[in-house]
């Protein structure tokens, strides 16, 4: 589904991805594990076509499509998904208001009909009462004034609301309790399947435990350093980053 | 007594008028206040001229009173309220070169559910004076059409516990020059609410002279621009707490594609015994694109002790990690941006407290934002 081959990205003229590749097949579960300024959001700003992200060198493929040059509306439309670290809050927009036109406009890009209001709500509704959404949180202004753990759950509700076949989740554990966690965890488990690929990208072994991943990938320094079954991350977590990328250096 | 028209009982303010005139000439850039609305220049030899400019009263509510200036033997409420001194030298234009307008009234009390349509037309110099009576309220929809030039001098009077909602829509004018300038006299408890949207003309401006009279008057000013092509706004305001314990409120947003040019200069001052005053400003600008051109000068001058005052002032750009979050959600581009505008917009559109007003103002800028984006 996805094939990333010696990937180079630079933003502002700094390369950040020095040569990464990495390929998941539908079904499956991987995660990117790696320190701090390895480029782990470099990773997942590329995949959602942000700009300023410029690929020098190597290749993206996505369902046998090269995507360096779709905009991020496409990639979405295709099924790309990114369950972003830091969910932008913009006042002057209801939740509601932005998920009906996001699931439209992906709808309407793929040759679909709209939904009306009363059809969104419906299927809204029904996703967010396992994700503990509240009415009153699809009410207010996107993300405004929302916990970061209610930000990441509206995250997943989206994931869930779009069904993506690639769905990225960039730090989606960063600032949640163990209860949130938990929560959130649950709803990503209850996404997989056999169509869908999934990139769990994380600092910490933590969310791990509750998301198994098939394959985990070691970030360091811009290229994947070590690879391995799901017992990679308590290795990692054993013996530090220090000790793996070290090696592998 | 003689039939004389308002305008040739005020024959003594009118000749002041036309000495301040006189003395000043046409503001033009090197004036200050004027610094961005070079008047001079956009009319260039053709002047302001001597014409009298139209009115058309589209609506008018039952209750109300209506006069026309030019004709004789104007009643009281006329009288009494006509033709205020001005420093203004276009407000003094108006007075010295026009001989015509609308005098409207309501009385006492009278709280008229329908709105009041008036509309400013054609070319010219135009006086303009609404007096809203002690208790009484109006909605009042102004609307305005196309002039080579036009300057109106609106004088509005509120009385004691008086309310007045005033909403002037401008619709994008490429090639006309408009000039407004409304002076509201706000009494003890009373409230001026005034919003203005406008989509720019080759050289608008609409000047608010409010004065907060009596004990707990209160002025709240909105209003949006949404300027393209080379088009032009300026809303300059002046409000003046002359009394204790009043408030105003200012909340100006403005997005000026193109060559537009988004101009608002706000000045606020608290008179020496006006204490327990409360005043707050805000203007934003969001510049689309290297041609455009956002000018925001709030100001504050306070003569009187505890008193609240706030002010600020931004100029931005489209936000760009809300843009990517909403496309790679899914919705493209134009969309995006025309959803992060409506966005920015709608805390100045949702200060207009009527309904209608409101929805009116939003089909119009939604209409406006497709175009921009």
């Amino acid at each position: 589904m996805l094939e990333i081959k010696n990937l180079h990205v630079a933003v502002e003229g700094k390369e950040i991805l020095k040569g990464l590749t990495l390929s998941i097949g539908a079904g499956e579960v991987h995660a990117i594990m790696g320190p701090n300024g390895s480029g782990k959001s470099t990773l997942s700003y590329v995949l959602a076509g942000r700009a300023g992200y410029d690929i020098t060198e190597g290749s993206i493929a996505y369902g046998g499509e090269d995507m360096a040059a779709m905009p991020p509306e496409e990639r979405a439309a295709k099924g790309v998904f990114l369950a972003m670290q830091y969910p932008v809050e913009i006042p002057g927009v209801t939740t509601m208001t932005f998920l009906k036109t996001a699931l439209n406009s992906q709808r309407r890009a793929r040759g679909d009909a709209d939904l009306d209001a009363v059809g969104v709500l419906k299927l809204v509704r029904a996703k967010a009462k396992t994700l503990n959404v509240s009415e009153e949180m699809l009410k207010r202004a996107l993300n405004v004034g929302f916990s970061g753990g209610e930000k990441k759950r509206l995250e997943i509700l989206q994931m869930a609301l779009f069904e993506p076949k690639l769905a990225i989740l960039d730090e989606t554990d960063s600032g949640l309790d163990i209860d949130a966690l938990r929560l959130v965890a649950e709803g990503v488990n209850g996404l997989r399947s056999p169509e869908r690929a999934m990139l769990v990208i994380t600092h910490y072994q933590r969310l791990l435990d509750y998301i198994v991943p098939d394959r985990i990938h070691v970030l360091a320094g811009g290229r994947i350093v070590a690879e391995g079954g799901k017992e990679l991350a308590l290795e990692l977590e054993a013996k530090g980053y220090e000790h793996i990328v070290g090696q592998a250096a | 007594m003689s039939a004389l028209s308002a305008i040739a009982l005020s024959e003594q303010r009118r000749a002041r008028a036309a000495a301040l005139v006189n003395e000043r000439g046409l503001p033009h850039r090197r004036i200050e206040e004027w610094k961005y609305s070079d008047l001079r220049a956009a009319l260039g030899e053709a002047g302001v001229g001597a014409v009298v400019a139209e009115y058309l009263v589209k609506s008018l509510p039952y209750g109300m009173d209506v006069w026309d200036l030019a004709r004789p033997n104007p009643p009281a409420w006329v009288t009494r309220n006509f033709a205020h001194e001005s420093g203004n030298t276009m407000n003094a234009a108006s007075l010295a070169l026009s001989d015509g307008g609308i005098a409207l009234r309501v009385p006492r009390g009278l709280a008229p559910a329908e709105p009041l349509k008036l509309d400013f037309t054609g070319p010219g110099h135009l006086r303009a004076l609404l007096v809203v009576e002690e208790g009484a309220s109006l909605n009042l929809v102004e609307g305005v059409t196309a002039a080579d030039f036009r300057n109106v001098g609106f004088e509005i009077v509120l009385g004691e516990g008086a309310s007045l909602e005033h909403m002037r829509i401008c619709p994008a004018l490429d090639n006309a020059v408009l000039v407004e300038e409304a002076a509201v006299r706000v009494a003890a408890g009373a409230i001026y609410r005034g919003h203005f949207t406008g989509f720019g003309a080759r050289l608008s401006r609409m000047e608010l002279e409010i004065a907060l009279e009596g004990a707990g008057a209160q002025a709240h000013l909105s209003g949006v621009a949404l300027l393209d092509g080379a088009r032009h706004s300026d809303i300059t305001t002046h409000v003046t707490h002359a009394a204790g314990n009043t408030v105003s409120t200012q909340l100006f947003k403005h997005v000026a594609a193109g060559k537009g040019h988004a101009i608002y200069q706000g000045r606020v001052t608290v008179a020496k015994g006006a204490d327990g005053s409360d005043s707050r400003q805000t203007a934003k600008a969001l510049l689309l694109g290297e041609t455009a051109e956002a000018d925001l000068k709030p100001e504050l001058e306070i003569f009187a002790d505890d008193v609240k005052c706030a002010h600020g002032a931004a100029v931005g750009d489209l936000d760009a990690e809300s843009l990517f979050y909403l496309r790679a959600r899914g919705i493209p581009e134009a969309h995006a941006r025309r959803m992060l505008l409506q966005a920015f917009l709608e805390d100045a559109v949702a200060q207009i407290a009527d309904m209608d007003n409101r929805e009116l103002a939003r089909t119009e800028l939604l209409t406006a934002l497709e175009a921009v984006t």
